[in-house]
């Protein structure tokens, strides 16, 4: 019974930081129409930003908040320097996708050539432990999960609420015709780059202070969870990259909790195939 | 010297693999990123044919097999190994995944099954890797250490890619290569002419997939030695960005590409150390990476044709064939198929029965209800304003759609569940309203390409040879150089199809689809964008081909075009048929009037 509660626990964690980065890949597919992988190499630089305000002797949730400019910054000048020119010229989706490897390559191995490669943690501390019923969590990770609550339901309101977020989802669901009702599409666009890179850069900090140390790779796999989180909810859909989050979250905790830590992530790796295979829209359908 | 002979190797080891995803991306256009994983499944898999059962050394390592096998049983159980492997991951490539989901898909999976394999030992020895991979045919004094060996094995390899390079290259310059490449430049177009992508496809990731396994083979026999490490998903991007520089689709391109990158960079550079303290220990593998990723930004955005770019394939029109006087109808007629009369059972007027057609898009109705009756031999009109339904009819009809509910039959066969494919093997032929040529097939290409039952259009045709399917490509050669004379545009045959017009793509995309061979041709506003006066030509090609006994079912905006060759003329608004009649009868009756004639 414990180890079940613990392994929902960890579970809680991990879908909070997943959630995060889920959100803001599925939205930045979406809109831009760019299947990014080098989003994880984004949260790296984030991570990094936010490592480097640390040693400079700051609390590390400042930061945190400079992970979250960094993010966007790089972000933005990704698409403005490279995604936005390839797709002026009407380069194929599949080109993208392998020009986002590319910088994917340049992003992670560049830090790794300047930061030596080795794993490295934050100065900070983890605060005292709460009990809840049988789940032991520390405040560290509680300030996590409620990040990530933040962030969703700041994405929620955006979407719903706001002249931008309308704006995204005319612009995500047909690019031309938003264009010809007078959105500026481009700019949406700019603006979209810039508030999912932020989220980028938080993801990538909360995934830091979650594993504790890390190293330039250390989002590889990390990507692999986005991927399938984002592909259960059905791409392009912000409210399935959350629930795809939970479940891909959960499910490998649990089961590395059940059967072995090792295989861990094959759960997220069969989710991801079966939905390719039997539903590509994903469990809340979307655009296609 | 024992440097340059492993180098030698190495390069013949990624030569054969970049042909491999040459083939698979350059030629059929699909993107496999997880190709290492055949590689090493090829690796692994002959390893542990020619091993001994893991009980012997002394039992140190776990794995699979261990049958002893001689060479080249390893080396062939590789390839087959790369092929089946394969096979699971054809349905990612279905018609209805995006091709970079598909990619994405193949990425995550090449991930996992490295920490897959990492992770169970049984397998595979895990992180470990399989060791002591016993060298092929080395024997007595013939020891894998020895010069005579070495040399041996380094022109064995040299040869082997020699036999990929002939092999992949008979494939892409047949028929069926033809056929890959025009899925490459458009799927739904080689769909609705008759091509079975999925098959298509398969085939390139089975071919590709047995061409990985070989060369993780030839690999594991040299170094002995298998572990996760050598096949990380990055080993992919590495086999990608050779392709890339060297030239997608050109296969010469891709052996170039891979002496490049990955044995210029890779291995050349595994022999340069950083002896300097100052920099950080891992400075120079980071900044290999970093100049793979600045390799593939940089050819994408300058030269994505490559170093070597796709070879044009021009074929040779007879001289005779482009006579000035030659006219679009005689040249058109050749197309129709001919059949004897009265072979079937069936109600030979009626060709094309629609019964209750409907689509929904969402809560849109595009199509609703929509029931029609097609005559055989008539020039069939459908007009309508703008969002009536008309091309998702056709789409419809085609299979290029499916229905929502409905039923259609075609020369009395309920058609409803096949798809367009299959569709216009019977005979059902579409085009499409936007441009749809192969951009990067000749003229004459685009045109074979749609020739129906080309013996060198299968993967064992190509195999086979040109002996095999010369009289039938000749055949088709004819066919297309008529058409193209009748047409005027013989002066064009050997022009990429994407570099023409926009009229003139009109008619290379109707002259495709006769030359298809179709009974009934469903035509999307084939004159849009066309010269007046050449227009009037199609007219009245269409109108000759319609008495030869062909059928065909046009949309059109051109109401002089109506008047003239249509006959009888259907109206659709709001996704129902209004009327049917002869435009005379049509421009009588007021509803038709107030949805369509006035606006």
């Amino acid at each position: 019974m414990s180890l079940l509660l613990a392994s929902i626990g960890f579970g809680l964690i991990t879908s909070a930081v997943l959630a995060i980065a889920s959100v803001g890949f599925t939205l930045q597919f979406a809109v831009t129409d760019v299947l990014n992988l080098a989003f994880a190499a984004v949260m790296t630089a984030g991570a990094f930003t936010a490592y480097l305000v640390n040693q400079a002797g700051y609390s590390i949730w400042l930061g945190l908040v400079a992970a979250l400019v960094a993010g966007a910054v790089l972000s933005v000048l990704l698409n403005y320097l490279v995604y936005t020119p390839f797709q002026r010229r009407g380069s194929a989706p599949i080109t993208l996708v392998i020009v986002s490897l590319g910088m994917a390559l340049i992003i992670e191995f560049g830090i790794a050539g300047i930061a030596g490669g080795v794993g490295v943690s934050y100065r900070m501390g983890q605060g005292s432990t709460v009990k809840a019923g049988g789940l032991v969590l520390t405040t560290v990770q509680l300030v996590i999960i409620a990040i990530s609550l933040i962030v969703m339901a700041g994405v929620h309101a955006l979407l719903r609420y706001t002249k931008l977020g309308k704006a995204m989802r005319a612009t995500a669901a047909n690019r031309m015709l938003a264009r010809n009702c007078g959105i500026r599409a481009g700019r949406v666009i700019g603006i979209t780059w810039a508030v999912t890179g932020a989220l980028s850069g938080l993801a990538g900090t909360v995934f830091a202070i979650d594993i504790g140390t890390f190293d330039p790779t250390s989002t590889d796999i990390f990507l692999v969870l986005i991927l399938a989180a984002v592909f259960l909810g059905g791409p392009g859909n912000a409210y399935g990259a959350m629930l795809g989050a939970l479940v891909i979250g959960l499910s490998t905790e649990v089961s590395a909790a059940y059967i072995a830590a090792d295989y861990k992530y094959v759960i997220a790796f069969v989710a991801l195939l079966a939905m390719l295979a039997v539903r590509p829209s994903g469990l809340l359908g979307a655009r296609t | 010297m024992y440097y340059l002979i492993i180098l030698l190797v190495y390069a013949a080891v990624d030569a054969i693999a970049c042909l491999g995803l040459s083939l698979q991306f350059g030629v059929a256009g699909v993107t496999n990123f997880g190709f290492i994983i055949f590689q090493a499944a090829g690796a692994y898999v002959a390893a542990t044919l020619a091993l001994p059962p893991d009980t012997a050394n002394g039992g140190f390592q776990t794995y699979l097999g261990g049958l002893s096998l001689p060479f080249p049983l390893p080396w062939i159980g590789a390839a087959v190994a790369g092929a089946v492997l394969a096979l699971p991951f054809t349905f990612l490539f279905g018609r209805r995944i995006r091709g970079d989901f598909a990619a994405v898909g193949l990425l995550v999976t090449a991930v996992l099954l490295n920490l897959l394999v990492t992770n169970f030992k049984q397998l595979f020895n895990g992180d470990a890797g399989v060791a002591l991979v016993p060298a092929p045919l080395a024997q007595g004094t013939f020891v894998a250490t020895s010069n005579g060996y070495q040399y041996g094995f380094a022109a064995a390899g040299l040869v082997l890619a020699g036999g990929v390079y002939w092999f992949v290259r008979r494939i892409t310059e047949s028929p069926y290569g033809r056929s890959l490449r025009a899925m490459r430049d458009n799927d739904k177009i080689a769909d609705s002419l008759g091509k079975n992508v999925l098959a298509l496809r398969t085939g390139a990731l089975v071919t590709g997939g047995a061409i990985a396994g070989l060369s993780g083979a030839v690999l594991v026999s040299l170094i002995g030695a298998w572990s996760p490490a050598a096949w990380s998903y990055a080993e992919t991007i590495v086999l990608f960005t050779a392709v890339i520089i060297g030239g997608a689709g050109n296969h010469i391109g891709a052996v170039l590409g891979a002496v490049l990158v990955p044995v210029g960079f890779e291995e050349i550079t595994r022999f340069i150390t950083n002896n300097n303290p100052n920099l950080p220990p891992n400075l120079l593998p980071s900044l290999q990476w970093v100049a793979i990723g600045l390799l593939i930004g940089v050819f994408l955005w300058l030269r994505p044709q490559g170093i070597l770019p796709e070879r044009k394939r021009v074929i040779n029109l007879a001289a005779a064939q482009a006579g000035p006087d030659a006219q679009p109808v005689p040249a058109a007629a050749a197309a129709v198929r001919e059949r004897p009369p009265g072979h079937s059972e069936y109600d030979d007027r009626e060709i094309l029965r629609a019964n209750g057609l409907s689509r929904d898009y969402g809560g849109v109705h595009a199509v609703s209800g929509v029931s029609l009756s097609i005559e055989r031999g008539t020039l069939t009109g459908l007009i309508g304003p703008n969002g009536a339904g008309k091309s998702t009819l056709l789409a419809l009809l085609a299979g290029t759609e499916k229905v929502t509910s409905g039923q259609i039959v075609y020369q009395g066969r309920d058609v409803t569940p096949l798809p367009a494919f299959r569709r216009a093997r019977a005979g059902l032929v579409r085009t499409f309203q936007l441009a749809s040529e192969y951009k990067r097939l000749t003229v004459l290409e685009n045109l074979i390409s749609a020739v129906p039952g080309h013996s060198g259009d299968s993967f064992l045709g190509a195999a086979a040879g040109r002996w095999l399917w010369r009289a039938d490509e000749e055949r088709a050669v004819e066919k297309a150089g008529d058409l193209l004379a009748g047409f005027g545009l013989t002066g064009q045959a050997n022009d990429y199809a994407g570099d023409l017009s926009g009229g003139q793509r009109r008619l290379v995309e109707i002259m495709r689809a006769l030359m298809a061979e179709p009974d009934m041709l469903l035509l999307d506003e084939p004159m849009a964008g066309v010269h007046p006066e050449l227009a009037r030509k199609i007219g009245e090609a269409l109108r000759l081909l319609c008495e030869r006994g062909m059928t065909i079912l046009m949309v059109e905006h051109e109401l002089a075009i109506m008047d003239e060759f249509c006959d009888p003329v259907i109206v659709m608004a709001d996704g129902s048929v209004l009327a049917t009649g002869t435009m005379a009868q049509l421009r009588d009756r007021s509803d038709v009037v107030e949805a369509y004639l006035v606006g």
